[in-house]
């Protein structure tokens, strides 16, 4: 009876060394998106965060400007030791991988010339291509039923895709638009 | 590769923050508007290249973002992987401190609630309009679209790690006359 109230039970990592060391298994783990082991490492193993907590900072991830994961960990080192904590926790999250992957790129200019690698290239870019479309179609699903999200969400696709206007105009006129329309029916059905 | 002048770096740099303010749902959702400004705009890297480093980023561990270090270094070595990806990171550093004051506003959660909502939509359509701009250009006309097909089918019935379908997709494309 003891193991579902241990995991309301978080604690604080010892150090900042720590922060670093954690978030560098992270990154260095993280094929394909990082949420899923930030969310073992943090919330299982380490117990830093409950359930609830981690899926707070999520949300506030995902609206903050910059990449999701990377305010996710800016926040989480900030919440236990300040700007030295944040500081630690994004070292570990982008510097160990950045190495890793630009030895791969190094590597790949090297051979690049090579028609195979070339071949090679077409052919693991044509994977990543679908990948994206994965992702996009996994993230469409939210949208099921509500009728103002899919006007906004193909209103962008045209006006970026086939109209060429940057992301800045985009959000600042359709992203303003639906964040209001949300808002409003916020306010109509308070939850 | 070449070496881009200060002037030019400090353009990519502030190029790629005033993106990164507006992302939302990820870096990949902001691909076609870089690549307007590397590829078609201003021609540091070709279109292979652009694909390439997502492939790259993708199929080695990291963040998602990490694509965009493989991307600033095909333009211009360290310099300009770190003119892409400090460009990218820096409001994740700003924003952050900012909003652990603003959470004890009573209207915050709304308004968070009220972004996520609306942004998700947005987010969406951008993603939406990469995949358009990387299948057009896809290589060998309908050879790249059929891989992508296959891919993709891949991905939908299996549970396929994306680092071995790129892994795969690699030594499948050494075969396939582009």
């Amino acid at each position: 009876m003891t193991a579902p109230l241990a995991s309301e039970e978080t604690v604080a990592p010892g150090s900042a060394a720590e922060l670093f060391r954690t978030y560098s298994g992270i990154a260095l783990q993280a094929f394909g998106g990082s949420l899923t082991f930030t969310e073992r490492a943090l919330v299982q193993q380490k117990r830093w965060l409950t359930p609830n907590e981690f899926l707070g900072l999520y949300a506030i991830s995902q609206v903050l400007p910059g990449p999701t994961g990377v305010s996710f960990c800016v926040l989480v080192g900030d919440r236990f030791f300040g700007l030295r904590g944040a500081a630690a926790a994004l070292a570990g999250f982008l510097l160990p991988p950045a190495f890793v992957v630009l030895m791969l790129a190094a590597l790949l200019q090297q051979v690049q010339h090579l028609p195979a690698v070339q071949n090679a290239l077409h052919g693991m870019g044509a994977a990543a291509v679908a990948l994206v479309i994965h992702t996009a179609a996994r993230m469409s699903r939210s949208l099921r039923g509500q009728r103002a999200g899919i006007a906004v969400a193909v209103g962008t696709a045209g006006a970026v895709a086939l109209g060429g206007l940057s992301v800045p105009t985009v959000m600042l006129t359709l992203g303003v638009i639906s964040v209001l329309l949300a808002w409003r029916s916020l306010g109509q059905h308070p939850s | 590769m070449t070496a881009l002048s200060a002037s030019d770096l400090l353009a990519l740099f502030g190029h790629f923050l005033s993106l990164s303010l507006f992302a939302t749902g990820g870096a990949m959702a902001l691909a076609s508007d870089m690549h307007r400004y590397v590829v078609d705009e201003h021609r540091y890297i070709s279109h292979d290249q652009f694909v390439g480093s997502i492939a790259l980023g993708l199929a080695a561990p990291g963040p998602n973002l990490m694509w965009v270090v493989v991307m600033g270094w095909f333009i211009s070595g360290l310099p300009g992987a770190l003119a892409t990806t400090l460009g990218l990171a820096l409001p994740a550093l700003v924003f952050p401190v900012l909003v652990s004051r603003a959470g004890r506003l009573p209207q915050f959660q709304r308004g968070l609630k009220a972004l996520q909502r609306g942004l998700g939509p947005v987010a969406l359509g951008l993603m939406a309009a990469t995949c358009y701009l990387l299948v057009r250009q896809a290589p060998g006309a309908w050879k790249g679209a059929a891989v992508i097909a296959a891919c993709l089918l891949l991905l939908m019935l299996t549970r396929i790690p994306p680092v071995l379908l790129i892994a795969g997709a690699g030594i499948a494309g050494v075969f396939i006359p582009w």
